[in-house]
Order: C-alpha cells, then structure tokens, then sequence
C-alpha cells in the first residue's frame, strides 16, 4: 500500500469512529429545540478525574510489567525506580488536585471519597469498554466467519 | 465492625482478587495452578455482586449491584457472539448449524434485556425508584463505543479487507443499531431514566472516555521514556584484546580449507 493511500485509510478509519457522536451531536441540535449544553465545568471535572485516575492505574499496571522486564536484565532497580516515582507522582497529583476544593470533588465530600470514587467509577467504565471491545470485535468476527469459505489458491490452481 | 474496615475485607479485598486470580491462572503451566487462580477470580466476583448485602452502607457496592445486574444480559451476548463466530467457517473447533442459532437468539435476548434496562422495569435501583448511579457510567459508553467501533470497523473492513462488502454492511448494521438505541435514549423517556438525564451522562461518557485515553497514553508514554532512560545509560560491551597472529593464522587455515568444493 502507498504511503499516501496508509495516511487516506487511518484518516477514514478515524473520521468513522468519531462520526457518531459528531452525527448525534449534529442531529442533537438541528432537530431538537431543547437541546442544552452540558456544563463544561462537568464535563472538566470528569475528564480531569478520569485521566489523573486512567494514568494512575495504567502506571501501576505498568509497573507490574516491568518486574517481568527485569527477569532479562538482572533485575534493575533503575527503572523500578523510575516507574514507582511516576505512579506515585498519580497519586500525589490526583490528591493534591482533588484537596484544592470543589474543582475537582463531584458527589463526594472528601478527597478519600472522591479517590475511591474514582477508583471504582474507573472500573465500571473500563468494563463497559472492554464489553463494547467484545461486541464489535466479536461481531466483526462472526461476520467474517459467517461468509462462505475462500479459495485463495485459485491460480494456482488454474 | 468499623464501616472502612467492612468496605475493605468484602468489597475492595474481592476486587483485587479477581486480577490476582487471572494472573495465577495464566502465569502458571501448572493444571491445579489455573483451576485455584480461575476459582479466587470466581469468588471474587461472586463476593463483589454479594457487596449490597455484605456492605449496604458502602457507595462502592452499587458498582458491585450493577455487576450482577448486567452479568446476566452480557454473558449472554458474548456466549451468543461467540457461537455465532464459531458456527461459521472456521478450519477447527466448528460447531453445528444449531449453535448458530442459538447463539443468535442468546446475543438478541442479552441486548433486549440491556434494552430493557433502559425502557422497561430492568432498570437497576439501589432502592426503590432509585437508579443505580453506575448505570449511568455504563449504557451511555457502551453503546457510545460500540456505535464507534463497529463504524470503524465497518470502514476498516471497505478499505483494508479484500471482497469484505457483506461484512461491512453488517457492521455498519451494528453500528446504526447503537446510533438508533442513542438517538432513542436522547428523546424517549424510560420509566425511571429520562432524556434529558441521558444527553447529560452521554456527554459524560464522552468525557469520561477522552479522559481515560489521555491518561493511559501518558502513563504509557512516561513507561517509555523510564525504559528507553535506563537502556541508554547501560554502558556499552565490553572489548575484547585483538587475535594474536598465530590465531589468525590459525583461523584463515581453517577458512581455506572450507573454501572451493570439488568438481563433479
């Protein structure tokens, strides 16, 4: 494939992943005399929660990771190191931000609140995309086994 | 019992023993390794769903309520996909002609009772007319991304597939059946969830998901930048002394010897 044809296709495949809420949205406004606008501060205040928590827990899971990285190279401790002041800095940060007020509380009333909160929304949102992953992973799946069966050696054949 | 103290030994000890038991039974070749791991993973899970009861006063045992509300609905659209897939043309393990049907009927029943969550009386309630908050998190984004991934599939299998038509086509029938389930949960009520709650927890969930990708890709950045530190900072090999002339001498014997072939 050409270089330029790689760029068309990654390009496609990202304007149709993101054409549905950009549709919903569109639809959303043009034919709904109610639409209203979600509170930005909201919707900053969950981005913000959930990237300083997705950050956190992916470097603890990461960090496991590198325990098993070690096993090749006489177990280093400079990168073990490394990776545990990085998810530390993650927690630091995530309470840190959560202490300096309402900025980033939701619901909750105190910043171990807000953190197990996170915590355990992160989960229920990490399910529901491994779930959606399944489904259309799956889907694709079936739907290719479900054609009937090719010949890719006809020519050879021939 | 202290209420933290409660909260810790029933609900978040069951959480980290459902990962715990993954990774014992995929990290072990050994047969009663796997069975121990799969069955910690399996109480942990059955302990997470049992946390209203174990832990009423706990916030976090809503998440584990909607665990064992959607467990039901989801086993049944994977196991459905799954004989769906494996009913088709596969070179091993196919199943019968009668597995696919069933598999169809499994994944339509687990979405309607998804479905049904929504516009019917499934609806998860922590307490009567109460929704549990999580539901929330989790129809929003699962039909969000799975009207996402199967466009991009649908377009991926167009442009990269060879001959893939048919199975683009139902690909982008999955993904305007989420995109119509979307369009309907932002302007048919439910019994207990209404529009306007839905459009606020969609665009939640959008940010919910933006969030979690910036996150993930900075932590897998900064994993890079630690590893690709430590491995610039090893010194180089250590050099040998060079052969002496006796050993090349040795070695170029050998090489002449190897060299040329006799005549047939």
């Amino acid at each position: 494939m050409k270089e330029s044809n790689i760029g068309f296709t990654w390009r496609m495949m990202i304007l149709a992943f993101l054409l549905p809420p950009l549709l919903i949205l569109a639809i959303d406004m043009t034919f709904f005399d109610d639409f209203k606008p979600i509170d930005s501060g909201v919707s900053f205040t969950r981005f913000t929660n959930a990237t300083l928590t997705a950050y956190t827990l992916c470097s603890l899971f990461l960090l496991g990771n590198l325990f098993f990285y070690g096993e090749s190279r006489n177990r280093p401790w400079a990168p073990l190191v490394g990776m545990v002041m990085a998810t530390a800095l993650g927690v630091l940060a995530t309470v840190f931000f959560i202490g300096q007020g309402s900025m980033l509380l939701e619901d909750n009333g105190s910043v171990r609140a807000q953190a197990i909160y996170n915590i355990v929304h992160m989960f229920v949102s990490s399910g529901s995309i491994l779930m959606a992953f399944s489904v259309a992973l799956g889907v694709t799946f079936s739907a290719i086994t479900s054609q009937k069966q090719r010949n890719n050696f006809e020519l050879e054949e021939e | 019992m202290d209420e933290m103290l409660q909260a810790f030994l029933l609900f978040w000890i069951p959480v980290s023993m459902v990962p715990l038991g993954l990774w014992h039974s995929m990290s072990s070749p050994l047969q009663s390794s796997t069975k121990r791991g799969r069955f910690l993973s399996f109480t942990g899970i059955v302990l997470i769903c049992l946390s209203p009861w174990t832990v009423p006063n706990s916030p976090s045992s809503a998440a584990g309520h909607l665990l064992g509300a959607i467990i039901g609905p989801c086993m049944l659209i994977i196991l459905g996909i799954y004989l769906i897939s494996f009913s088709g043309n596969v070179p091993v393990g196919k199943l019968s002609r009668s597995d696919r049907k069933i598999g169809v009927l499994m994944a339509g029943i687990g979405f309607v009772w998804l479905a049904g969550m929504h516009w019917w009386i499934l609806t998860p309630q922590i307490a009567y007319n109460e929704v549990n908050p999580y539901w929330y998190v989790f129809w929003p984004t699962f039909i969000l991304l799975t009207s996402c991934l199967a466009s991009c599939s649908a377009v991926t299998l167009l442009m990269i597939g060879d001959q893939r038509k048919m199975e683009s086509n139902t690909m982008f029938f999955v993904s305007g059946l989420s995109f119509i389930l979307l369009l309907l949960g932002l302007n048919i009520d439910g019994p207990l969830v209404t529009g306007n709650e839905f459009r606020e927890h969609l665009w939640l969930a959008v940010a919910d998901m933006t969030g979690i990708v910036a996150g993930s890709v900075l932590s897998i950045l900064v994993f890079a930048i630690v590893i690709y530190a430590y491995e610039r900072n090893l010194p180089g090999p250590e050099s040998i002394i060079p052969p002496t002339d006796s050993e090349l001498k040795k070695v170029s014997t050998l090489i002449a010897t190897h060299l040329g072939g006799e005549e047939e």
